[in-house]
């Protein structure tokens, strides 16, 4: 957890206990159970399928649980109130804008849903730099300037805790820079982040913890640099020049042998490259699951 | 932050939006608009008087005085008017139209070839011969001898079939009486059921005003189910419901925003077509809201239906054209078939006819009315339901 200013909420900000959902015979999310703190950021990771958006449709109000429990903010989510909808922010993967309206009337329309007067639609648009294409229709917007207008509207009500459905889906690389370093501000002012996304470098980089969902099970829970360590092969690899060629050597870290070779790797001359062979989020899923995160 | 929202405001907010999305779509404006106009300018373009009188072509040889007699009779009567043509040959074109035929002051018929307007002589009146009675050449003395000649009548395509009928009974009955005979009945004595409306018929364009309002309602249902349509297909209703907003405000919304559009628009035109008055404002208010309400409801089920504009036009269609059979009824006064009568826009159109056309009051429509209350109920409420279950499922 990076911070948790700005709040007052002791408990954690959504908290998750066996929950269930079916659909039919089919069983979408089986007894999953996590909690986020207040300004944490929790990478829910899964291939298609896995019950990440089921989660989330339950926890946002938009599906009842078939059995466990959820609160958001202290609020049952199978009870109805709109009071957790009213500090909660959502940013769907598609891009359900009304393009017909300029990027303010949006953003005016959804405050008004949250019962805001006098919402500062440009403040929160130029925080997504859109501030100067504000009286502009969304159907004129490039795809990262829509995806941009998602995450300006999941802030219109300064919620408590944030949805973020693949929030820098196809965008380029500083288009979803920026939006992560605003994700990233959200959570240091306290803001609870739920992030489902298939972007492993993302997760990593923005997650205090990650959950790996597969099958509707939580697999696996814990800080990125925790999982990697468990499950990586703690071992460096150096490149040695050898004649005209060049050879690689595998070394545990644990192994005592290991600390004297390298020792004395660490002085030769014919020392190229030494690396630590650190897993990814990826390797440490496929390991757990026997599948890949694009499936 | 901890902020409270009516479900009033809500409501207001969404249909604040809708409006809004609707002023922005060019298309729906243009229809819109285009429908007012078109409908307004085809009321006003249609004849306001009504020609009742039906021009009987008569052929014969040596019946002179029974023409005359006819002559004189038709002066007495409202609604017939006798022309004497000399051959058989020019009667039928005549009725064809393929002569016209004039009438000078001094009671001369000229015949000119159709497209030769220009030399009818000056002054004289046009007669239009839609029917045409043929006697043959030696009719009376023919059934005197015990014979049965043939007579034949011409009516022209335009002629109502029963016209036709009642020209072959009235050459019966002029047999009979030819022959010295009397009709094995007594003279007919006609009741008429109803306001009797001889010599105040209804005109054409009093018979087109409710059936285009009507048809205003239904434009601005396409319009409702696409933006149903587009809520749906574009799931902005999946953002929308991640507020405090609920499927029950969302429904709501759509319900007076159609309501309004519909119905505004209705009222619109009756205002333009000068028939909103103070007597019949009552009975038009509750009944333009009913049909809007239906097809409010309409809109709903299409909208929920289509996967595109293409498939919510279809589905449009699918349930909007047989509910248009009942508006040609106003078109052909008579009583509608059966299965005419229990369409659901029926009683719609029968209270605006009733209304626009005669003047009713709320007496004459009550029955209407609760039939199309009925209706309504049915279709509005199938409308919350499908639209509820396909936003619920998204």
């Amino acid at each position: 957890m990076r911070a948790t200013k700005g709040t007052t909420m002791t408990g954690p900000a959504i908290s998750v206990s066996g929950l269930r959902f079916t659909y039919g015979a089919l069983e979408a999310v089986k007894g999953i159970s996590f909690d986020v703190a207040p300004g944490e950021i929790l990478g829910f990771l899964g291939p298609n399928g896995a019950g990440k958006s089921t989660t989330i449709k339950m926890l946002t109000g938009q599906l009842r649980p078939s059995g466990g429990g959820a609160r958001v903010l202290g609020i049952d989510v199978s009870t109805d109130d709109p009071e957790l909808q009213a500090r909660i922010g959502v940013c769907f993967e598609e891009k359900n804008l009304y393009l017909n309206m300029s990027a303010k009337e949006n953003l005016e329309f959804f405050a008004s849903l949250y019962g805001i007067k006098d919402p500062d639609a440009d403040g929160v648009l130029r925080r997504v730099g859109l501030a100067d294409r504000a009286s502009d229709r969304v159907k004129t917007f490039s795809k990262g300037m829509r995806q941009r207008m998602m995450i300006s509207r999941a802030f219109i009500n300064s919620p408590d805790v944030l949805f973020l459905d693949e929030p820098t889906d196809g965008l380029d690389p500083a288009t979803a820079a920026a939006i992560r370093t605003t994700i990233q501000e959200e959570a240091d002012r306290g803001v609870a982040v739920l992030l489902t996304t298939h972007d492993m470098f993302e997760a990593d980089q923005l997650s205090d913890r990650v959950a790996f969902l597969n099958a509707g099970e939580i697999v696996a829970l814990d800080t990125p640099e925790n999982l990697k360590l468990r499950y990586g092969s703690r071992s460096v690899k150096v490149r040695l020049r050898e004649g005209d060629g060049i050879r690689e050597e595998t070394w545990p870290l644990d192994d005592a042998a290991a600390a004297t070779r390298l020792g004395a790797l660490m002085t030769s001359p014919d020392l190229l490259t030494m690396h630590t062979e650190e897993a990814t989020l990826e390797h440490i899923f496929i390991r757990l699951t026997g599948r890949g995160l694009a499936g | 932050m901890n902020r409270r929202v009516t479900r009033a405001a809500l409501v207001a907010s969404i249909v604040r939006k809708d409006f809004r999305e609707f002023s922005r779509d060019t298309l729906y404006i243009f229809l819109s608009v285009l429908g007012l106009v078109f409908f307004a300018l085809t009321y006003y373009l249609v004849p306001d008087t009504v020609d009742e009188t039906i021009t009987l072509g008569i052929h014969q040889t040596g019946l002179d005085e029974l023409v005359e007699e006819f002559q004189t009779g038709a002066d007495a009567a409202d609604g017939l008017d006798v022309v004497s043509l000399d051959t058989a040959d020019h009667l039928a074109a005549a009725v064809a139209g393929d002569l016209a035929v004039y009438e000078t002051d001094a009671g001369d018929v000229v015949l000119v070839g159709a497209g030769a307007e220009a030399e009818a002589p000056a002054g004289a009146t046009r007669r239009d011969v839609t029917v045409g009675i043929s006697f043959p050449d030696r009719f009376v003395a023919s059934m005197v001898d015990g014979e049965r000649p043939t007579v034949t009548v011409y009516t022209g395509t335009a002629v109502p079939p029963e016209v036709a009928g009642a020209m072959t009974s009235f050459v019966r009955e002029i047999a009979y009486s030819l022959t010295g005979h009397e009709l094995p009945v007594a003279e007919p004595d006609a009741v008429v059921l109803g306001p009797d409306r001889a010599g105040d018929q209804v005109s054409l364009r009093d018979r087109l005003r409710p059936m285009l309002v009507f048809f205003v309602l239904m434009i601005e249902t396409f319009a409702l189910s696409s933006l149903i349509a587009s809520e749906v297909l574009n799931r902005t209703v999946t953002a929308v419901l991640v507020t405090p907003a609920r499927v029950g405000d969302f429904l709501a919304a759509k319900t007076i925003y159609g309501t309004i559009l519909t119905g505004g628009q209705a009222l619109i035109l009756l205002v333009v077509l000068r028939t909103l008055t103070t007597a019949s404002a009552g009975p038009l208010l509750v009944t333009v809201l009913l049909g809007a309400v239906m097809f409010t409801g309409i809109a709903m089920i299409t909208g929920s239906a289509g996967k595109d504009f293409i498939g919510t036009l279809f589905y449009n269609m699918i349930f909007i054209l047989p509910l248009l059979i009942p508006t040609f009824s106003v078109l052909f006064p008579g009583t509608a078939a059966p299965w005419v009568q229990v369409m659901p826009s029926y009683p719609i159109i029968d209270a605006l006819t009733r209304v626009t056309t005669y003047g009713a009051g709320w007496s004459e429509v009550t029955g209407s009315l609760l039939l199309a209350l009925g209706w309504v109920a049915v279709i509005y409420a199938g409308g919350l339901l499908v639209l509820r279950r396909r936003v619920q499922r998204l």
